[in-house]
């Protein structure tokens, strides 16, 4: 069998191909109204080389004095934190990260440390449930059994994970549940809400 | 005003936040994005949402891409891993996959010829593996070069090439057999 440059195949392809984007041209139409409606007043991401980038970039006021304003501001929440640090109703190096139930802010401190040493706590409250499982981009959507050993109702598993952006579920006795109030950011697709979190700081939304 | 603008400078007034031009941006690439999103996905309206989320994603992102680069090659990146997400997605909540509907044209001997000439085509296609298929769409949809599949799908040239002509080759044994079914 040749398959040469002219081969009719190749054009039924094609003719089939944009037949089925041609049947869809209704359905197509607004996408752009509905994506900037998405998007609301969303910005891009500068993302952190950006914000080095920027900060390095010259400036009216001078790099130093710039760089001087920053190096101070790092040094006073260095001091806050040390002294609250104490206060904390958790300690850092004890206790593992806690994606569920917990402040956002709380989390994504914590987050940001080594969580592909401690792993990150994905924690639900399912008083009644019988099987809880999280789905999401880490496990290429299979799901990971949770567990509530003392039967409190408290349902956590504990995943090991490099820094990165993420998107989850859980699935509680078959039934999707996507919107952990914790989550850094929700993304809708196919009329079900998962979760995002950023681990470390980091992740590629691409 | 935006219509008549490049796509470079459409780009840069959406980095600067300028939604408009990126709604251009969107209406220029959504048919090629669908068509990508269809071929990998095998159900319109997953790939309709998908193609949604790509335009999100991608403007979301918008600071990451590099100017210099290929626009399409990067929408269509961006596109073809939320469609494989997708697909991993579904090994846990199937859907029914395949539901075109033609529309019909003036002629109807014609149409009908066509129709089924398309019908034999699409469900072929759609029972190749998805690892031949979404070369076949890449190429033969999209129009892109071997180079730019195999940066998409994140395999090699050669491993592109091979797939597109082990694909055909699938797809004319499935065409004889229809044929001669002995």
């Amino acid at each position: 069998m040749t398959l040469d440059a002219r081969d009719p195949l190749d054009e039924l392809l094609r003719e089939t191909l944009r037949q089925d984007v041609v049947a869809a041209a209704e359905s197509l139409a607004g996408l752009e109204e509905r994506v900037l409606g998405s998007l609301g007043d969303r910005l891009p991401k500068r993302g952190i080389l950006g914000s080095l980038r920027a900060l390095a970039a010259p400036t009216r006021g001078g790099r130093w004095g710039q760089l001087a304003v920053v190096g101070a501001t790092a040094a006073a929440f260095l001091l806050v934190g040390t002294l609250l640090s104490d206060r904390l109703p958790f300690s850092r190096h004890e206790e593992p990260l806690l994606l569920g139930g917990a402040p956002a802010a709380a989390t994504k401190s914590v987050a940001s440390q080594s969580p592909a040493e401690n792993g990150v706590l994905f924690i639900l409250p399912a008083l009644n449930a019988r099987v809880v499982s999280v789905v999401g981009s880490f496990s290429e959507w299979e799901p990971v059994p949770l567990s509530d050993d003392d039967g409190d109702g408290i349902w956590t598993t504990q995943i090991p994970l490099p820094p990165g952006r993420y998107e989850y579920a859980f699935i509680i006795d078959g039934r999707w549940w996507g919107q952990d109030p914790s989550a850094d950011e929700y993304v809708r697709s196919f009329g079900e809400y998962s979760s995002v979190r950023y681990v470390g700081g980091g992740g590629d939304g691409a | 005003m935006y219509r008549t603008q490049d796509e470079v400078s459409l780009l840069r007034a959406s980095l600067e936040g300028e939604t408009a031009a990126w709604g251009e941006i969107v209406m220029r690439y959504k048919d090629a994005v669908f068509g990508l999103c269809l071929g990998f996905l095998r159900n319109r309206a997953d790939a309709e949402d998908i193609t949604h989320d790509a335009f999100i994603r991608a403007y979301v992102n918008l600071r990451r891409y590099n100017l210099e680069r290929k626009f399409s090659t990067w929408v269509f990146t961006i596109a073809a891993n939320l469609c494989r997400n997708r697909l991993r997605y579904r090994r846990n909540h199937p859907v029914m996959e395949v539901d075109f509907e033609l529309e019909g044209s003036a002629d109807p001997a014609r149409t009908v010829a066509r129709e089924e000439r398309q019908v034999r085509v699409r469900t072929a296609l759609n029972s190749l593996p998805y690892a031949y298929r979404t070369p076949l769409v890449l190429r033969f949809y999209n129009d892109l070069s071997y180079k730019e599949i195999g940066d998409i799908l994140a395999i090699p040239e050669g491993t592109v090439k091979t797939r597109i002509h082990r694909g055909k080759a699938m797809l004319k044994e499935m065409f004889d057999k229809e044929r001669d079914p002995s």
